[in-house]
């Protein structure tokens, strides 16, 4: 029997279509006469996606217990039996409740697919197993619903469903997708426009790789094979040590853009026990196979040459390795393999070396001070050097003192000697010459004649002791020499790395100085370091940037002080500052010199910028005022110099009609110069909250009685429970902020304003909204919104100097709450007010 | 019976316009927008347009151009700005006279009279007989209480060219044009000179000029 073909839709995100895309393909082969069921299709409640589904024949799904709880899953037997030629599958990635046939749903597709029936089915890009942890990166959310790229590029045919992030966000906000109560919660979190994008693009450039395979496919039939004649392989090694998942998804990625097969290579020590296997190593080989790689074991000693040996008897162009995480003792102890691997490897070899997650962390940088010519090396040496002393010289003595009879003291010496040097090269000058000592009194003791006395008879031995206390000093001093002059070359080399990561810092830092000064502090090892500037001669000293535990306060705390130019001076304050110390800190106080000349130049910038955006705050108010206070003021007057003129006779109902006009404008004005002071009150914060426990209704209440709206005359639907626990606040500033939001709401939607509000228990906060059907705000001005005098455009319909929102903003954060514009669904604008409801 | 068009976006300020215009017997339209003006000016062909600058939508400029495009309708423009280059811009694009916000509903009658005057040529009598002077246009012949005034040809013309547009607004650059011909039009120091001359013959007290009245930086207008 002939297997099943299978037809994927692929998408970026949630909601592009997927389902939809697969139901209307199955409408379409049905129409055609083909025999269609529905295997499993997930609505999500989506009007359109039930509507499409409805028409067609739908398998009952089977109800599964676990744990006691009775779960819906695809009913595979009844699709077998019912034997259609094509099945409707949602969701490929899906996990199975435990306990069913397969413990994914892409088995249970194999399975169909086996049995002849051709298979129709939907996967999301974030499911693909090789793309997992590139997803999480980017929408830092771990899915553990994963389908082998095997099984997904094994399809007959995949098929993208396409939907741009901005046309899928206006989708959300329609509610197409999801219900309206998630809607803003799902905006704000997955379906940032970010993560669609990047989404999107990995959707797109998996299905590029999928046509080029298709091609590929196409020249294989037709044997055209030229281009494609090798085959390329990757070799990615397999440790087992954690982390090493990343490796081989990226070596995965890296083969299918080679179009090369995929091959794991682990080497076992030969006795199987010198060096085990990481603890992840099972893991590892699986997800190796669901990526579609091989699995190579081989045995040896060496685990570079046995690497390079697999790869090359695999024909492997590419070795792909974790980055070395042995310290520096175990790579002189046991070498690097990382180095080893490029070494043997050879041209038509490429090694690549992959940092992993638990990647290596920059050692801080200490450089070790000293007040000597040369470094002294470090005590440690110096002790092993005494304790090979302590050990060697009676070891060597009890032994050639056993062969005395054999051995003369022209033999003996040359051992000594052998014996000094090392201690010299281990541990310096001081021990060398303490052993070079004891070994001449050894010798003279044992070896030269007369034997276990200090005396000698012969001149010959005298002369051979003599030579060699001489030889072992001056070679004890060469090889002490040439120590320090190492230890002194890593120390230069350290200092070169300072300089370096200073010139980073200075490059980077938005403000330097102060990382500069610590970097410096710790460098050298000081005792305090202080950038100090004083206005004139007479003035204290400021510090302008400090390090180190004692900075100095000014000049005379300093054991040096740098000029660094426009009346700044590097304080240094620590013992002992060696000549080439002094030089090095030269080069860092021009790097200083620049920073602070920096960090000077950015503070005028930023003043200035300060300053223009004070003016042009101003300009905007005066604007504000110009215009706004001056509307109502038009209408009052035009109304009263209509009653005042002479030449008409008003009735009195005009006459009441005119002075309403008055009475209500002048309500308006009063409002603006409310909101006016009330911002004055923010800016200058002198806003005093008196927080007592208030009823969101009341409040709400209180601000729609402030507006004297008329209850006849707008369309206000509240629905606030008295059941909701009363939040700490301040009672009037909360009403004022609830009135300029009702307000705003009732300027642009004049008709269809709703006020509502909810708990959530779980964050321990209310949450009060107000709801308008207007034009809305767009989401690139939204954060502008808040800004005092921002009316978004002088233009528009206005009444309200464009401070209603500032000042609702900036009373709603003086109680605690915080205050956000999300999209209506529909359509519109909703402000929403969040309050803490606090601890009683 | 006149037909006057106000366009403003405040509801209020319309009502308290419409109220009374039509207690003064006019035909009232009104509009809320820029667009909806356009509209009901071609349907209904009013005789002058009351216009506020800051509309929604298309500006009150872009009405003025719209208008001009195919009428001389005499335009008032109602202005919350206090900019002068706004006003000076909507003179310019056409506009014939300018109200500042907040007005009385007196000054904002009697621009709109003057305004509908134009259309009426014989409205200037050749002789205006002031409290102070008397002008007769026809033989150029000026007098006061105190006896015959001395006006040259220059201070005639410019006289002339106001107390014909009395009561309404003449920009400088109209002045200029009429005056001393198309060349001049930035040449406002003229313009001060010579009404200075004017404003010292004819007004009672110069410093505090009752007939010929400035708009600074804009233009002067003649009250009788």
């Amino acid at each position: 029997m002939a297997r099943g073909r299978l037809r994927i839709y692929l998408g970026a995100a949630p909601g592009v279509g997927k389902t939809y895309a697969m139901l209307d393909e199955g409408h379409r082969r049905r129409s055609r006469g083909t025999d269609v069921v529905v295997g499993y299709v997930e609505t999500h409640g989506r009007v359109h996606t039930i509507a499409r589904s409805r028409d067609l024949e739908i398998i009952a799904r089977a109800s599964v217990d676990y744990r006691g709880q009775a779960f819906e899953e695809m009913d595979v037997d009844a699709i077998l039996r019912r034997r259609p030629q094509v099945a409707l599958i949602d969701e490929l990635a899906h996990t199975n409740v435990p306990g069913g046939r397969h413990e994914k749903r892409w088995q249970d597709i194999d399975e169909i697919l086996a049995a002849g029936i051709d298979v129709i089915s939907t996967v999301n890009i974030q499911h693909l197993e090789s793309l997992n942890d590139v997803i999480e990166n980017i929408t830092d959310v771990k899915q553990r619903e994963t389908v082998p790229d095997v099984f997904v590029r094994g399809a007959d045919q995949v098929e993208l469903v396409d939907m741009t992030p901005e046309a899928l966000r206006s989708r959300m906000v329609h509610g197409n997708v999801y219900a309206a109560d998630k809607v803003d919660a799902a905006l704000g979190n997955f379906f940032r426009p970010g993560n669609l994008g990047a989404l999107r693009e990995l959707a797109l450039l998996w299905m590029a790789d999928k046509v080029d395979d298709a091609l590929q496919e196409y020249r294989e039939r037709n044997n055209i094979s030229r281009t494609w004649e090798t085959r390329e392989r990757v070799a990615v090694t397999l440790t087992g040590a954690p982390g090493g998942d990343n490796l081989i998804r990226r070596a995965s990625r890296m083969a299918q853009r080679l179009r090369a097969e995929l091959v794991g290579v682990h080497v076992v020590a030969s006795d199987g026990l010198s060096r085990r296997a990481g603890p992840e190593l099972g893991a590892h080989v699986e997800l190796l196979g669901e990526l579609g790689g091989r699995y190579v074991e081989v045995v040896g000693d060496d685990v570079a040459k046995s690497l390079v040996q697999a790869a090359r008897a695999e024909n492997a162009t590419q070795i792909m390795l974790g980055a070395s995480r042995r310290t520096w003792w175990g790579e002189l102890s046991r070498g690097s393999v990382v180095n080893a691997v490029v070494r043997s490897a050879g041209p038509g070899i490429d090694v690549h070396v992959i940092s992993t997650a638990a990647g290596a962390v920059e050692a801080p940088l200490v450089l070790r001070r000293t007040r000597f010519a040369l470094a002294p090396l470090p005590a440690r040496r110096t002790r092993i050097a005494y304790a090979l002393a302590v050990i060697g010289l009676p070891l060597l003595t009890v032994l050639l003192a056993h062969l005395r009879s054999h051995v003369g003291i022209e033999s003996a010496l040359p051992a000594y000697l052998l014996l000094v040097v090392a201690i010299a090269a281990t541990g310096g000058l001081v021990p060398a010459v303490v052993s070079a000592i004891v070994g001449f009194l050894l010798l003279n003791w044992y070896f030269a004649p007369p034997y276990n006395t200090l005396t000698i008879a012969n001149t010959r031995d005298v002369l051979a002791l003599v030579s060699f206390l001489v030889v072992s000093g001056v070679v004890s001093g060469f090889v002490d020499l040439a120590a320090r002059r190492r230890a002194d070359a890593t120390r230069a080399h350290g200092e070169a790395r300072a300089l370096a990561a200073m010139a980073v810092t200075v490059l980077r830092d938005p403000d330097p100085l102060p990382s500069l000064v610590q970097q410096l502090a710790s460098a050298f090892a000081l005792d305090g370091v202080a950038v100090l500037t004083h206005a004139n001669e007479d003035a204290p000293w400021i510090a302008e940037a400090c390090g180190g535990v004692s900075p100095p306060q000014g000049p005379q705390d300093a054991t040096m002080t740098l000029d660094l130019g426009d009346g700044s001076i590097l304080a240094i304050k620590g013992a002992g500052l060696r000549a080439e110390d002094r030089q090095l800190l030269t080069g860092f106080a021009t790097q200083l010199a620049v920073a602070s000349q920096g960090v000077r130049l950015q503070r005028e910038a930023s003043n200035a910028a300060t300053l223009a955006r004070t003016d042009e705050l101003r300009s905007a108010l005066l604007q504000a005022v110009s215009h706004d206070l001056r509307t109502p003021l038009a209408s009052i007057r035009a109304a009263a110099t209509s009653l005042l003129s002479d030449d008409v006779e008003w009735d009195r109902h005009t006459s009441r009609d005119l002075l309403e006009m008055i009475d209500e404008e002048a309500e308006r004005l009063n409002r603006m110069v409310a909101n006016l002071l009330d911002m004055s009150r923010l800016q200058t914060g002198a806003v005093h909250v008196h927080a007592v426990s208030v009823a969101l209704d009341e409040v709400v209440g209180a601000a729609m009685s402030s507006l004297h709206v008329a209850p006849d005359r707008v369309e206000i639907e509240i629905e606030i429970a008295d059941s909701l626990p009363r939040v700490p606040a301040d009672a009037v500033l909360l009403e004022r902020a609830v009135a300029n939001l009702i307000e705003n709401a009732l300027k642009y939607s004049p008709s269809d304003v709703r006020i509502d509000a909810r708990e959530d228990p779980a964050l321990h906060e209310l949450e009060l909204r107000v709801i308008d059907h207007g034009p809305g705000i767009a989401p690139t001005v939204r954060d502008r919104a808040f800004l005092p005098f921002q009316r978004l455009g002088d233009q528009i319909n206005g009444t309200g100097v464009g401070l209603g929102l500032a000042v609702a903003k900036g009373f709603v954060e003086a109680c605690g709450g915080r205050i956000a514009i999300v999209d209506t669904p529909g359509g519109g604008c909703t402000v929403t007010i969040t309050l803490p409801i606090g601890a009683s | 019976m006149s037909r006057v068009l106000c366009v403003d976006d405040e509801p209020q300020l319309l009502r308290a316009l419409a109220t009374n215009l039509r207690a003064r017997a006019y035909e009232v339209d009104l509009a809320t927008s820029g667009e909806q003006a356009l509209e009901l000016a071609g349907r209904n062909r009013p005789d002058a347009v009351l216009l506020d600058l800051g509309l929604p939508g298309i500006s009150g400029m872009d009405v003025i151009d719209g208008l001009r495009g195919w009428t001389n309708v005499p335009i008032i423009v109602l202005s919350a700005r206090q900019d002068e280059t706004d006003k000076i811009a909507a003179l310019d694009a056409g506009a014939n006279d300018y109200v500042s916000k907040p007005f009385g509903m007196g000054e904002l009658l009697a621009r709109l009279r003057a305004v509908l005057r134009v259309d009426a040529p014989s409205a200037v009598a050749p002789l205006v007989v002031t409290d102070a002077f008397t002008l007769d246009l026809v033989d150029r012949r000026a007098r006061s209480a105190s006896g015959e005034i001395h006006l040259t040809p220059t201070e005639w013309q410019l006289v002339e060219v106001l107390v014909r547009a009395s009561g309404r607004l003449v920009t400088g650059r109209q002045l200029l044009k009429q005056v001393w011909g198309p060349a001049y039009h930035d040449e406002t120091n003229y313009l001060r000179v010579h009404m200075a001359n004017v404003r010292r013959k004819l007004e009672p007290t110069p410093s505090r000029p009752r007939y010929f009245l400035t708009d600074p930086g804009i233009g002067y207008r003649f009250i009788e």
